[in-house]
This record gives C-alpha cells, structure tokens and sequence, in this order.
C-alpha cells in the first residue's frame, strides 16, 4: 500500500473532498444533462432564448420610447435589448436554480457530492442562452451601423461579474427552497419588480437623484451600465459604479456559499 | 488485505427527524406566540392537534466495521437500515454521535439514481460516475469494464429512456463497483435483476471484499447476507439489537422474521389464485407434529402441508398436488397423490389431505408451498394456489449438523448428508 492510500484511508468525521478535475467535470456533465433535457423534443430549442428578450425589447420600445422620450444617443431597441439579455440570464438562472435541489432530490437524497454543483450547473446551463441571445446584440449593431471600441474587451470580465452575482443569488434562494417552498413564489414576485429597480428600460442617468443611490447599491445595475456602455456606447464605464457592484457582488457570493455549506447537511433531511 | 484497521465507525449515533407536516408561517407566528406568554409550547401545539414531534430513526448506534470486510444489516422494515447508510455516506448528519469513515465511499442505495432519460447509456455513466467522483479520465479507463459487466454494448449510444428498469440498475450498479471505492454501500438493490445479475453483483461485491474494500449489505435476503458477509448488525426500532458471527445472527432472526409471519399468515391463499373453481381449497397450512400451525420446520423433517378442500360438484379421480417453492429460484419439489393409493375414485364435499415429507432433506432457508387440484389427465387445473404458506427450515431441536456446516458456503436446497475424507498423497516407493 502507498503512502497516499495510507493517508486517505484515516477515519475522519467529514465526507471525503473531491479531486477538482472531478468537481469541474460533475459540474459540467450536471449542466449537459440540464441542457438536453431543456431542449430535447422541442422545435424552437435554442431560439426561445433570443425570443425572450426580443419580444420584451419590442415591448419596452412601443412603451418606453414612445411615451417618454428617454434616448437621444442611441436608437432604443439596441439600449433595451442589451440590457435584456444579462437580464433574462439572471431571470432565468434565479427562476430555474431556485427549484434545482428539490428538482433533483432523487440525487441529494441519495448520495453525497458538493450539492452547490446543482444550482451552479443550472447557472451554467443559462450560459449557453446568453451566448446565443448575445449574437444578437452584434446584429443589431451592424443594423444600426455602431462600431466597437477598445471598451468591448471589458465584456468577458463584466459577465464573470454577471455570473458571480447571479451563482449567488441562485445558491442562497436554492438553499432556503429546500426548506420553505415559499421561496420560490416570493422569488419571483421578488424578480417581477427587480427588473424595474435595474436599469434596463431607462439609462440610471434618468434616474432622479435622490433615488439613483438606491438604483445603484442593486448590483446589477453597474454590470449592466457596464455592458451597456462597453458595446452599445463604446465609452469608459463609471468606475466607481462598477467597483461597487463587484464589491457587493464578491460580499453576496461569499455570504451565500458559506449559507449553503452551513444548509447543505439538512438538505437530505427535510427535501 | 484484512488488518485491524477500521473502515467504519459508528460512536453513539442518533438520528432525529420531525414527523408530520412541516411548519407553516402560522405554527411560527403561534409558537412564539405562545412562547412569549411563556406557555409550553409542545403541549399547546399538541391540544391543537398540531404535534410537532420528532422521531428517531436511530438511537445510540455504536459498531465499528473493520477494512476489507462484510457487515450485512438486517432487520424490519423502518428499523433504521437505511438512515445508517445514509448517514456514513454523508448523504445526511447524526442528531448526536460521531460517523467516522476511512475513504472514498459508494453508496448504492438506489441504482442509477443520476442518471438522466434523455441522456444515453454512455453520458450516463460519466455522470453517474462523476456523482461519484472520478474524473473523466478514469472513467475512460474503466469504460469497458463497466459496460461489459452491465451487459448493455448494444445499446450504450441510445437515450436511457429506451432502457428497461432491469438494464437500468445493471449499468447504475457496474458504474458503482467500477468507481474504485474504499466502502461501498448496497441497500437492498440487488432485487431488481434478473437471477444471473444477482449472481454476478454479488461475486462482484465477495471480490471487493476479497481485495480489501468494505462492504455493507442490507438484504432481506438472510441466503445472500450469510454469503457475502461474515458479521451481522441487526436493527430493530433505531437499535442494535444483536450483532455478531453471521450465521449465529442470521438465525436469531429468522427465527423471529418466521414467528412474526406466521402471526400475520391470514389469507395467503387469495393472491396469485388460479383454476377452474369445481373444487377449491379453502385452506393450507403446516402443521407440527401435534398438528398445530407452525411456520419453522426442524430440518430433517417431518413437513407436514394439510390442505382441506371442498368440491361443490363430484370430482372423478382429482389429483392432489403439492409443491415446494424456493422464492428466488424456482421449483425445488413437486408431488402428486395417486387415484388408486391416496385418493377414493370420486371425491365430493370437504375433505383434507396431508402430505407429508420425512425425512425432510432440506437445507435451512425460507420456501413457499403451492398447491393444485387437477383432474385425472391434468388437462384441467380445478384449483391453483401459488401463494400457499410460507415456511422456514431451521435448526430442529435435537438436529445433528448433518449435512449443513455453519459457513453458509453450501448452495442449493437438498440437505444430503455428505462427509469429506482426505488422505495425504502416499508415495510409493
């Protein structure tokens, strides 16, 4: 017997720790299982997932633009829709990550791994709906005639900073669903006015000042102004507004996985 | 590899759960309502008909389990198996108590409970194996091996929703013993499969132990526990209530699984009922020698089946046949009475007949008896009971160990009495 199999056989009073090339690999066949099941026997597949933001875009266009004249700087369609689809992937990564562990009891309730890979597969899931909607975006831009700028290569650090924040909420909200159902309605009643506390139908420069303060502790909203400004605008994105966002975001992370972790051991118990 | 190292152990575990119906916003709000007027809060709920109590799945569980051997678990229905399981594989935590573990464990509390319908037979076993921490790579190393014993080659690139529930469990149980698992942990699953996969699952699980890996088995089955494993917990009502060499526990209990059965063998007859119905058996039992009910058998005999029966036309020459049943395996005997020995030539009304075996030269496990009438050519089954009485044999009061060692190594069912003789090889010279 080698030295390493003498070690891992100690009796110890916690579950044996999984090899990180394992834990990835768990996490990213959970998220193909979740994928096939969404779109198998569906015609539409992928599609749905630009549909989404589309037809809200159509709507805010007919609403918004016309009632007040928000914009003046960039045709609105392209402003509303490159808000909706960093939107629509929280939305549906919180709407679907929520129900994830009861979804999967059958697994939780059986045998042990890292339970936070279910919810995180069901946000990684939504990456392949962001991806897709987000070819759009360069669609637009092309239709609209509006080049990049070197702020475009923000992009990739701004959607760490999306999914950071949405794998928070996702794993607190999964967590507590265990245990009370209630959080899945109040969750989305609870989405239903987030999306109108984010700037998304309106730039957060509309905003009144004595609200743009509260607008702004939403850490959405400096991803979002961020993205927005990255692409649609091609300018430097408020900095201090964004380090807000990534300071909050990193906090909720943290606060929610350890939750998780303190919840995980009851899961089996009460699911 | 068997040393005195400990693979499992359990220190004074209890487990709690709370019974009934969760609490709602309402019970919350009333409970610390009641809780600021400084009421009892229990009794309250209680009077309420809201009892918020909990119950215990098990009660200060102490065994250790050493590395590189077999530990079966026995014991009723809710009598904590399970919770056991659960608790060493982390699946769930102790009330109170300590679980301590020596690495990697699989637990096979229901096979291919990762697995996804839509995906095929061989994302599936990534998965499956993934839940149970390999990487893909060492997966791709035991691919072959998994899908040859699971026996699915054909079918490993279709969508698992085409599988049957038998090739479901097969390749949810290769996936597990092919994980390379220090523990692993089966929970009653080998019911599922077809009798030459059982035989397979479990030379599988005696060749882990034999390369050093620990084994728990719960099994109703006491033939397959006594097989695989050489010590026994067995619980009952969250407690150990024995534990021990594994044929010394084994019998214990089926002595009481036999008695309790006999108090609950109301009706047998009903199910699995077959026959015409011109005659019928109204009912079968096993008698002792003073003509009382009983469920255990000594071994060596004398069975004694007394079936009475009531014919409500006149049957010519009806055939009268018993037969002994091995639940898992099929037939072990069958008998019939002769028209011109047993039987009178026409039989009409009620009557009894006995069958009897002594000496009864069967080994020490549970069989089912069946009974039929048929009519003189057997063409015609007038009655057919499969589900007839159940009966143990066990260790007869002054019954010899004839034919049947205590190791449990012996197969089959015929207690032939054998002895082995050996010479050391003399060299001639």
């Amino acid at each position: 017997m080698t030295a390493t199999t003498a070690a891992a056989r100690t009796l110890t009073d916690h579950a044996a720790p999984i090899e990180p090339a394992a834990y990835v690999e768990l996490l990213m066949n959970i998220t193909r299982r979740e994928v096939k099941g969404r779109y198998s026997q569906s015609l539409f597949g992928i599609g749905w997932a630009i549909a989404q933001p589309l037809a809200m875009m159509a709507v805010f266009t007919l609403v918004f633009a016309r009632l007040a004249n928000i914009l003046s700087d960039v045709p609105y369609p392209i402003f509303a829709y490159a808000g909706l689809v960093p939107w629509f992937f929280f939305l549906n990564s919180v709407t679907s990550g929520t129900m994830s562990l009861v979804q999967y009891r059958n697994i939780v309730t059986k045998t042990y791994f890292p339970r936070e890979i279910i919810p995180l597969a069901q946000v990684c899931s939504r990456l392949l709906d962001l991806a897709a909607a987000a070819t759009l975006v360069a669609l637009l831009m092309a239709y609209y005639r509006i080049g990049l700028t070197r702020w475009a290569l923000l992009v990739p650090a701004l959607f760490v900073l999306l999914i950071a924040f949405t794998s928070a909420v996702t794993l607190l909200t999964s967590a507590v669903n265990v245990f009370y159902r209630d959080v899945s309605p109040v969750v989305q009643i609870g989405l239903q006015l987030w999306l109108y506390v984010t700037p998304i139908a309106y730039p957060l420069s509309k905003v009144p000042p004595q609200f743009r303060g509260w607008i702004a502790a939403n850490p959405l909203t400096g991803v979002i102004e961020g993205l927005r400004s990255a692409v649609v605008y091609g300018r430097e994105p408020d900095w201090p507004l964004l380090t807000l966002s990534a300071v909050l975001t990193m906090t909720a992370l943290a606060g929610s996985f350890v939750v998780f972790k303190q919840l995980d051991r009851y899961f089996a118990d009460v699911i | 590899m068997s040393s005195d190292a400990i693979a499992i152990r359990l220190d004074r575990v209890s487990k709690q759960y709370r019974a009934g119906r969760s609490r709602t916003i309402v019970d919350v709000v009333a409970s610390a309502v009641d809780r600021a007027r400084g009421r009892d809060e229990t009794v309250y709920s209680a009077a309420r008909g809201r009892v918020d109590a909990t119950v215990s799945a098990l009660r200060d569980v102490s065994f250790d389990v050493a590395e590189g051997s077999g530990l079966g678990i026995i014991g009723a229905n809710g009598a904590g198996k399970t919770t056991l399981l659960k608790l060493i594989s982390r699946v769930t935590w102790p009330t109170s108590g300590r679980v301590l573990v020596a690495g990697r464990v699989v637990s096979l509390i229901e096979l291919g409970a990762g697995f996804h319908p839509e995906l095929t037979g061989r994302e599936n076993v990534y998965l499956g194996a993934g839940l149970f921490g390999l990487t893909r790579r060492e997966v791709d190393r035991r691919f072959d091996d998994i899908v040859q014993f699971a026996e699915v080659e054909r079918l490993i690139d279709m969508p698992m929703k085409r599988y049957s529930s038998g090739l479901y469990a097969r390749l949810g149980f290769s996936v597990a013993v092919f994980s390379n698992p220090d523990i692993v942990l089966v929970d009653e699953v080998l019911a599922v499969g077809d009798a030459s996969f059982r035989r397979r699952a479990l030379e599988s699980l005696r060749r882990l132990i034999a390369e050093g890996k620990t084994v728990l088995f719960i099994s109703h089955d006491m033939w397959n526990v006594r097989r695989l494993c050489d010590r026994i917990v067995w619980m009952d009502e969250g407690r150990v209530r024995a534990s021990g060499a594994a044929a010394e526990i084994a019998e214990q209990y089926m002595e009481q699984v036999n008695l309790r059965a006999l108090a609950n063998q109301q009706n047998v007859l009903q199910s699995h009922r077959g026959g015409t119905g011109e005659v019928r058996y109204t009912d079968v039992e096993i008698v002792d020698r003073s003509g009382r009910p009983t469920a255990i058998v000594p071994d060596g005999g004398p069975l004694t089946i007394r079936a009475s029966y009531d014919a409500s036309v006149p049957i010519a020459a009806p055939v009268f046949q018993a037969a002994i049943v091995d639940v898992d395996t099929g037939l072990v005997v069958s008998t019939a009475t002769s028209s011109r020995i047993d039987v009178p030539p026409i039989v009409e009304g009620r009557g009894v007949v006995e069958c009897i075996f002594e000496p009864l030269l069967l080994r020490r496990r549970q069989y089912v008896v069946r009974m039929t009438i048929a009519d003189a050519q057997r063409l015609v089954s007038y009655d057919v009971v499969n589900a007839g009485p159940r009966f143990a044999v066990a260790r007869g009061a002054g019954s010899a160990e004839v034919a049947c060692s205590d190791h449990g190594d012996e197969d089959g069912f015929v207690a032939l009495p054998f002895r082995f003789e050996h010479r050391a090889r003399v060299l001639s010279s």
